[in-house]
């Protein structure tokens, strides 16, 4: 089957700190791919490079998205063509409304599709279905966005941004922090009903719990700024029994 | 009322907003169409009082211009919203005086919407008076909106007497050089004055909001807030007194200025101040500028939101807090859509007229 996404030989810079030092990975749809690594190893860095973050600075390598060069888009091509980031820290825009913020994005989706806005009516039974996902109260839609939610309901609220947009390619940088057990259950999910045979997830964690929900056909360690270690979802039990110490 | 029914004889005075049910003004370069002026003695704003602290008298305004003996008088009625058009047509207005009065208990809404004829030059000079007495309440808004080459000053001279309240709202969508002066003198217990201004500043325009506002009984309540979206080379000055005076017991007063300069070259500057002679009184004062945050623009462009769609977004969400402000909710929405057509860079003419009004 053919790639989703190829990355190859990846290096970036943030600054004159080079952070990645030769990334290569492959994605294919309908896989689900997990990502460990200590602190600082590079992961939600790699993250912002795929959503089109300009802080970084590729200085080498490539990164091919269903045959385009991903890194000539800009992030709301990426986005409209199907790459999702679950924020590890999801932003606070005050004054502007989660409803409102998620209508234009619906709508801009839309519209690069040549489909018509959604109306008013048909925006909030979307909204009300796919906050179900999440059980999100749907008395967060009036407020601004992230603005005063807990770091639990901002995770909440990445997966149903996730939701409404349908992501060919999801990348969930660490959306299992800092939820408690039922929240985790639920995020969890909500991502296995969005699951489809052509799609597919980055999901970064440092906890083997949530791939007791969300189970990973594969498992890589980044460790400063390579992947050092592929294989099964038995990886994410021995990193957890045994710490990054063995990849010095 | 005769003025309600009265059909003005020009076409300019066509363009108005829909607004239902609005009783109509129309005044064409400062003279009202259809009525006479009205003869009446300026109206006393001031204020003196003695601060034994410092063994001193003072005086608010130190010095104020002479009024024309005449003004386009407004006698708003209780509940029904009053539109007042004013067109210019030619190019300086040296002196326009407009007063209005509510004296009975009950809600009152006034809207002003001054505009140009066409492309050249225009001057403007005027004074509002506003006169708020026995328990009325006045909601006021005060559209801008005129093309880039006109000049535009403006006195606002407020009087809010014992438990009456105005709520005044100036919209400037688009002038060149405009000039705001508010005087407002709390002068009764238990007076409220609530001003709020957003102003949308592109190209060279340049404006001046100064604003003196004198607490002169006790328990009375000041809210100001003033926001401006600045860009291209635009100008904004703030300047911001509230005085207590020891009359002022119980006090709350709060001032705030905040800009967004969407431009590197737009430039705002801001000097709210306090002047306080009583002791017992919640007051605060505050002044921000600010430009887009880079987080926000990235977390919405990889929501697929495009870059300009997520400025004017932020724009909007910026200006919403003025226009919230508004309490008639035909006036708030016809007023959020210019703006939001304004922030879009499309011309702010409502759909039903071929001119910018408001
Ligand atoms: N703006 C910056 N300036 C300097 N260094 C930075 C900057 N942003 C990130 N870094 C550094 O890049 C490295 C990788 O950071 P990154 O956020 O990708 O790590 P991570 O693997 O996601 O870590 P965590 O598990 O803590 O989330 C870190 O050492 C971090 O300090
Ligand atoms: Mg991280």
């Amino acid at each position: 089957m053919e790639n989703l996404l190829e990355i190859k030989n990846l290096h970036a810079r943030i600054g004159d700190k080079e952070i990645l030092k030769g990334i290569n990975l492959t994605i294919k749809p309908g896989e689900v791919h997990t990502i460990m690594g200590r602190n600082g190893s590079g992961k939600s860095t790699l993250s912002a490079i795929l959503a089109g973050n300009s802080n970084y600075t590729v200085t080498q390598g490539s990164i091919t998205y269903q045959g385009r060069d991903l890194l000539k888009m800009s992030p709301e091509e990426r986005s409209w063509a199907g790459i999702f980031l679950g924020f590890q820290y999801p932003v606070e825009i005050p004054g502007v409304t989660n409803v409102n913020f998620m209508r234009t994005a619906v709508n801009e989706h839309r519209k690069q599709k040549g489909l018509p806005p959604l109306s008013a009516a048909e925006y909030l039974k979307l909204m009300r279905e796919k906050m179900a996902y999440v059980e999100m109260d749907p008395s967060f839609s009036s407020r601004g966005v992230n603005v005063g939610f807990s770091g639990g309901e901002k995770k909440r609220n990445e997966v149903f941004q996730m939701a409404m947009l349908s992501p060919l390619l999801a990348i969930l940088d660490e959306t299992d922090s800092g939820l408690d057990v039922d929240a985790l259950r639920i995020v969890a999910n909500g991502v296995n009903r969005l699951k489809t045979k052509d799609n597919a997830f980055v999901v970064i964690t440092h906890y083997q719990r949530l791939l007791d929900y969300i189970v990973p056909d594969v498992v890589h360690v980044l460790y400063k700024g390579r992947i050092v270690k592929t294989a099964g979802k038995e990886l994410a039990a021995e990193v957890e029994a045994h710490g990054y110490d063995e990849f010095e | 009322m005769e003025e309600f029914r009265y059909i003005p004889k020009s076409e300019l005075f066509k363009c108005s907003v829909d607004l239902p049910g609005a009783r109509k003004f129309f005044v064409w370069d400062g003279v009202p169409d259809g009525l006479p002026l009205k003869e009446a003695p300026a109206l006393d704003v001031s204020a003196s009082f003695e601060v034994s602290s410092r063994m001193e008298r003072m005086v608010y305004p130190v010095s104020l211009e002479d009024v024309p003996q005449k003004a386009v008088e407004i006698i708003p009625e209780e509940g029904t919203l009053t539109q007042v058009i004013s067109v210019r047509v030619s190019p300086s207005l040296v002196f326009g005086r407009v007063r209005i009065v509510c004296q009975k208990p009950g809600n009152y809404a006034v809207v002003l919407c001054s505009h140009t004829t066409g492309q050249e030059r225009f001057s403007t000079r005027e004074i509002v008076e506003v006169s708020v007495s026995g328990g009325a309440r006045l909601d006021l808004v005060a559209m801008q909106n005129e093309n880039s080459l006109s000049a535009h000053k403006s006195d606002f001279r407020l009087k809010i007497e014992e438990d009456s309240s105005l709520k005044m709202n100036i919209i400037t969508l688009h002038a060149g050089n405009v000039s705001n002066r508010i005087h407002s003198l709390l002068s009764g217990k238990k007076a409220e004055c609530w001003l709020n201004g957003l102003y949308l500043e592109d190209g060279e325009q340049i404006i001046d909001t100064d604003v003196t506002l004198v607490h002169n009984a006790p328990e009375c309540l000041s809210r100001q807030l003033f926001k401006g979206i600045l860009s291209g080379h635009s100008r904004s000055r703030f300047t911001g007194e509230v005085v207590v005076s020891p009359a002022g017991q119980k006090t709350e007063a709060y001032q705030a200025n905040n800009n967004l300069l969407v431009s590197d070259d737009a430039r705002a500057s801001s000097d709210p101040h306090l002047v306080i002679y009583a002791d017992d009184v919640k007051c605060s004062h505050g002044s921000t500028a600010g430009s887009v945050g880079d987080q926000e623009l990235f977390y919405m462009r990889s929501r697929g939101i495009s870059e300009s769609e997520a400025r004017i977004l932020q724009q909007q969400a910026f200006a919403a807090a003025v226009l919230e402000q508004v309490s008639r909710e035909e006036l708030r929405e016809r007023l959020s859509c210019l703006v939001e057509r304004r922030l879009r860079g499309e011309n702010t003419v409502c759909a039903a007229c071929g001119r910018g009004c408001c």
